[in-house]
């Protein structure tokens, strides 16, 4: 079908939201980029042009460490979501018959609690004084609190995981859910086990849904500044609290604007690639 | 031949034990959160009787009932202003065709797409370079950054379903378009609205991660807890944690009522009768 072009006077519509696309979106992206390329003395800011921030980037170690540490463990992050959510929507979408529906609601009821909530929560847990250690106490398996929980990379990994599992669980849950179920009949009915039925028929019609619970969890572990913040302590500073850090207490925000950019670059790298495996939407932003 | 496949449903109970298993990691934070705050010591194991003092205490706080407010009132001006943008959005995007449409609803998207802290420093960098100082206003902008999308493609699916079939019904009965969209249009988009709103409003009750960077001495609740954590976590954290909790399952439940297929079946049943 040959793609129209509506008439001028339909275009008006397309004012209030491109109004807001370009005051809240476009333009402050613009000036981050260009503040990218300032440079920081002191307390000012130098406003002539150069590529003094991004050579500082991609000539000091420090920072790309940094950069591949918060992949690595992203990644990671994006591996013990799907762990976790993959078989969990399976066994809603296929195994139960009653109250489908209140369980999904159940896995999907955590992405819409207080992301603060949660974080506290997780402090809780695996503070020194927290849930675990009292536990442990209690149960005489240790004589004094043991501090491996909470302030290193472990303690960022089981929070975000946790962050990330509605966001893995609702792209993958909607993909098998558009799954005809005669596919699997057919697929019974040719001779295939179970096993072989969701190898060869489930997992690659679910491909796209994994690939788009893959891409958020990645970007929303590679990006977050507070978890990092709150419970990673020295050990578990990753490229968000970099960031984060230019703009507070390192006061360099034409460096931080730099940083910011490149991860904006790689997010926006990451979607497009993605974008043709998976759906961007992912069940989300549609009902 | 259904009988294999009923046949299997209802079995795999290795699936269902990981399943529960992932339903206890689920949900074992938040009841520790609302189990502290009813506890007269600092732990739970041997809880000794429930208390609601740390309650008591939150109404003793002026700066966090002030935060609170504050919250509600961010979330409500940021609703009013994604719905209105929004749904105008979501009209343009599902009626108007152009070249670089799909590029355009990238661009929508991309405060939805992206690391808050992305979208946060952006904006603080927008608005000091304009001369805005932090404020309510720019916390305010933070929010309706990524309330829009939300807002517009919950309308832009219900509009998508609902074809142009009801519209055009009514232009053939002589409708003009302004009464086609007062009569037809938006009774039937009702629910998308209200569900979208209390989305957003959730979303914008919780959020943090762009606040925290738009935020000077006028806070919302999540930042002001956020200052609240640098002192440990007190029991009165607890207690305004759990408020929050059961502020979000009620929002949700509302939610859940008015999107979702359920919603628009009911809509439409009801104006045949």
């Amino acid at each position: 079908m040959a793609r129209r072009v509506s008439s001028p006077r339909e275009f008006l519509k397309g004012v209030p939201i491109t109004v807001w696309m370009l005051a809240l979106v476009v333009v402050p992206l613009a000036f981050t980029f260009v503040m990218s390329f300032y440079t920081s003395s002191g307390l000012m800011i130098d406003q002539t042009l150069s590529l003094a921030n991004y050579k500082l980037f991609f000539t000091d170690p420090l920072y790309s460490r940094i950069l591949f540490k918060s992949m690595r463990l992203a990644l990671a992050i994006s591996v013990l979501s799907i762990g976790a959510a993959f078989p969990l929507a399976y066994l809603v979408s296929f195994k139960i018959q009653r109250g489908r529906n209140l369980l999904f609601m159940l896995c999907i009821i955590p992405l819409w609690v207080s992301y603060l909530v949660r974080i506290i929560a997780w402090r809780t847990i695996l503070g020194n004084r927290g849930v675990i250690n009292s536990a442990l106490l209690a149960l005489g398996i240790i004589r004094e609190p043991i501090t491996v929980f909470l302030y290193n990379q472990f303690a960022i990994a089981i929070t975000l995981t946790y962050i990330c599992i509605p966001f893995v669980f609702i792209p993958v849950y909607t993909a098998l859910e558009k799954i005809p179920r005669n596919l699997i009949d057919a697929s019974n009915d040719l001779g295939a086990n179970e096993v072989r039925t969701f190898v060869n028929v489930i997992l690659p019609l679910a491909l796209p849904g994994l690939v788009t619970g893959f891409i958020f969890s990645f970007i929303i572990a590679l990006g977050d500044y507070i978890i990092p913040l709150q419970l990673g302590g020295t050990e578990g500073i990753m490229f968000g609290n970099l960031v984060w850090s230019q703009f507070g207490f390192a006061f360099n925000w034409p460096f931080g604007a730099a940083l910011g950019f490149i991860l904006f670059i790689i997010a926006v790298v990451i979607l497009g690639v993605t974008a043709r495996f998976g759906t961007t939407e992912g069940g989300f932003l549609g009902e | 031949m259904s009988s294999p496949r009923t046949g299997r449903r209802g079995r795999a109970p290795v699936l269902k034990a990981y399943g529960i298993l992932v339903f206890l990691f689920l949900y074992f934070p938040m009841v520790i959160v609302v189990l502290f705050s009813f506890s007269p010591t600092r732990t739970i194991v041997g809880l000794s009787g429930l208390t609601l003092k740390w309650y008591q205490e939150l109404f003793r706080d002026p700066a966090l009932l002030t935060a609170f407010w504050h919250t509600i009132l961010i979330g409500l001006a940021a609703v009013a202003i994604a719905t209105v943008f929004g749904t105008a959005g979501a009209f343009f995007i599902s009626r108007v065709e152009f070249p670089g449409k799909g590029v355009f609803r990238a661009l929508v998207m991309l405060p939805f797409l992206l690391p808050g802290i992305i979208m946060g420093l952006t904006l603080l960098i927008f608005f000091r370079n304009l001369g805005v100082q932090l404020s309510a206003f720019t916390i305010l902008m933070g929010h309706v950054s990524f309330t829009t999308p939300l807002v517009m493609f919950q309308v832009t699916s219900r509009l998508s379903r609902m074809g142009p079939t009801y519209r055009w019904a009514a232009m053939d009965l002589g409708a003009t378009p302004f009464q086609t969209l007062i009569h037809v249009t938006l009774p039937m988009i009702r629910t998308a609205l209200i569900g979208a709103g209390l989305l957003a409003f959730t979303v914008s009750f919780d959020e943090i991660v762009i606040s925290y960077f738009l935020t000077g001495t006028w806070m919302t609740l999540p930042v002001y807890i956020y200052g609240m954590l640098r002192f440990g976590l007190s029991p009165k954290v607890y207690a305004i944690s759990t408020i929050i909790v059961i502020l979000s399952l009620v929002l949700i439940i509302f939610m859940a009522k008015y999107t979702g297929r359920s919603a628009e079946t009911y809509r439409v049943r009801k104006k045949q009768g």
